[in-house]
């Protein structure tokens, strides 16, 4: 009888089963988890007010310079994220900035196809459904009850489906060939590739298909060109970039000219890293009401070290109901991403022991550079000193960046962007990775948590 | 009574373990040492619910979600259980060599688990120094684990006996 069960044991099976389900459907069992973890922090709850380190804080002068590089940060999104050189914007148009709460759907070239945004479809009404970023286009914004957002009510977060999405309209673009003798524009229609295609966008109709077989060059720009008809609800503006052009064929003989069997567009922002993007409203609205999306209250809340824990796990106690992710915050300083539990507790990683992945913004010390936004993983760490491996910018704009502070992007509702994580330095030897340095000063602190608003006491 | 003293004991070894190695004392993974107790020397019938204690510990110092870490922990001691029949499982060696290769498989399983579920991956890393430690330390920490509470209260009935090998 042992022997069998040994041999087949069949609960154990059920828990793993189990444990599957758990993962498939999350909000499901969260309560559960929230329980059980809940009730097993007691003990260390109790332990914590006499052993263990401190959990680590800053000192007050990194946290006065929060405040003032926070908002350059803002001065300087602003400042990019409007300028759209060489784009005609509708008349009287009020430019409107919008948060990121996250990127899902894979699309064209594997990435992701739809942004969820922070204002619900309420707060944009009036507003083109053109989605951009400065001088590139985004995507369209959805309405709700109609296609994909047939099920989302007007008070539901607005979704943005960006040009590699199944659904997305063609996009009429050609490319300048400046300084050529056969200067006019190659024109073409861009559409979504698919899943498995090299790029997210994949040009699909040509106006002279004899030259466009003889491209070779890689990176030429593909900006958007005007309709004078048959636009209907997806008007674009002439002039957007839509991205760089990517040459597919085969290199040929000595003798022969190559073979392009393909054209991609790679798109210049990689979704997942997108914090912010850019709505026209035509009727300006001097009203802008903080819909609940967006409002967030800080809770109090105390931040001690687990004893035994890896460096950066840390217990916070609070009276607030806290949601999975919610930044633990001091002043405009991330101190690390909380996960909430019953009877009070709560389990909080800091930025240098995450593992996940990151929505982030860097802000150079050079005034006139641009914010860089670009998705991270800590891939290790040691102590409050991070190494990120970055995504999102090319190898030779990562090459190029300086030194400066890495603020958060949008991570979820409860993360929002521009939280300062810390002094960022890049390694020069591998582009892809930068050193973040987390303020830290020894002493137990009080920190706070954000939460929903009817949450906060 | 027993299920009580192990929801209450293991969650907190694990942090033990981990205040026992800042204090300078080799690091042991709980989590190869009670996998490694499941596989070999459990209650069967009582092995899920042991889990989850497990699972429970490890999510206290772990950042990924509690069924990763069921999922971690348990996925070897599945595998490793029906060999519970085959092996000696007394016999140091297979002890050791058990030890070391989970000490191997869980940092590993937990990046898989990670990567497959789009969960934050553990912050445990492949660690030679833990190998030799898990493969060295762990044999002895098992037989006496099997006569202190709360292991001895769901150890199987024949391994509390002393072996005559044959």
């Amino acid at each position: 009888m042992l022997r069998k069960s040994a041999a087949f044991p069949v609960g154990l099976y059920a828990m793993l089963l189990f444990a599957l389900a758990w993962l498939t459907l999350p909000a499901l069992f969260a309560p559960l988890e929230r329980w059980l973890l809940g009730a097993a922090t007691a003990a260390p709850r109790m332990a914590s007010l006499f052993l263990g380190q401190p959990a680590s804080a800053a000192t007050h002068d990194d946290l006065a310079r929060v405040s003032d590089l926070r908002d350059e940060l803002q001065r300087r999104v602003e400042r990019q994220d409007f300028a759209a050189e060489g784009v005609k914007t509708p008349a009287g148009a009020q430019k409107l900035l919008c948060g990121v709460l996250s990127a899902t759907r894979r699309g064209g070239g594997g990435r992701m196809s739809e942004l969820l945004l922070d204002h619900s479809y309420a707060e944009l009404a009036g507003c083109d459904r053109v989605v951009i970023k400065g001088d590139q286009m985004v995507g369209f914004l959805m309405e709700p009850g109609r296609g994909r957002a047939v099920d989302d009510e007007l008070s539901d977060p607005a979704r943005v489906m960006l040009c590699n999405h199944r659904d997305a309209p063609r996009l009429y673009a050609g490319i300048e060939f400046e300084g050529d003798a056969d200067s006019s524009a190659l024109r073409f229609v861009v559409r979504s590739g698919s899943s498995v295609d090299p790029a997210p966008l994949r040009v699909d109709i040509w106006d002279d298909p004899y030259r466009a077989a003889h491209l070779n060059s890689y990176g030429m720009e593909v900006r958007t060109r005007a309709l004078q008809f048959g636009a209907g609800r997806f008007a674009v503006p002439a002039g957007l970039l839509l991205g760089r052009a990517r040459v597919w064929g085969y290199e040929a003989g000595q003798a022969e000219d190559d073979l392009t069997i393909g054209v991609y567009v790679d798109p210049p922002f990689e979704p997942s890293a997108l914090s912010y993007v850019v709505l026209w409203r035509r009727q300006i609205s001097s009203r802008e009401g903080l819909s609940s999306i967006r409002a967030h209250q800080r809770a109090a809340a105390t931040v001690y070290d687990l004893p035994g824990a890896r460096w950066g796990r840390h217990l916070i106690v609070t009276r607030a109901h806290v949601s999975d992710h919610a930044a633990v915050v001091q002043g405009g300083l991330l101190v690390g991403l909380a996960r909430g539990l019953r009877f009070g507790s709560g389990l909080m990683t800091s930025f240098p022991a995450s593992r996940r992945r990151w929505s982030l913004l860097l802000l150079q010390d050079d005034a006139s550079a641009a914010v860089v936004e670009m998705s991270g993983v800590v891939e290790r760490a040691d102590g409050n000193v991070a190494w990120v491996r970055c995504q999102g910018p090319s190898r030779a704009r990562m090459s190029a960046l300086g030194e400066g502070f890495l603020f958060t992007g949008s991570n979820g509702r409860f993360c929002p962007s521009g939280l300062l994580i810390g002094r960022v330095t890049p390694d020069r030897q591998r582009p892809e990775l930068l050193m973040v340095m987390a303020p830290r000063a020894p002493g137990p602190y009080a920190a706070e948590v954000l939460v929903a608003a009817e949450e906060a006491r | 009574m027993r299920w009580l003293w192990w929801f209450l004991v293991m969650p907190q070894s694990f942090l033990l373990a981990g205040y026992l190695r800042d204090l300078g004392l080799p690091p042991i993974d709980m989590a190869v040492w009670s996998a490694l107790y499941l596989a070999w020397f459990a209650q069967v019938p009582a092995v899920p619910m042991l889990l989850l204690g497990i699972a429970l510990g490890r999510a206290l110092i772990d950042q990924a979600p509690l069924p990763v870490h069921l999922l971690v922990v348990g996925v070897p001691v599945a595998v490793l259980l029906p060999f519970r029949a085959l092996f000696v499982a007394q016999r140091w060696l297979w002890q050791a060599l058990a030890a070391a290769l989970l000490a191997v498989v869980i940092p590993k399983l937990s990046e898989v688990c990670a990567g497959m579920f789009d969960q934050a991956a553990s912050g445990v890393s492949l660690d030679p120094w833990q190998v030799l430690w898990a493969a060295l330390m762990l044999p002895p920490m098992l037989l006496a684990s099997r006569f202190v509470p709360p292991f001895r209260a769901f150890t199987e009935p024949g391994e509390l006996l002393p072996r005559v090998d044959s």
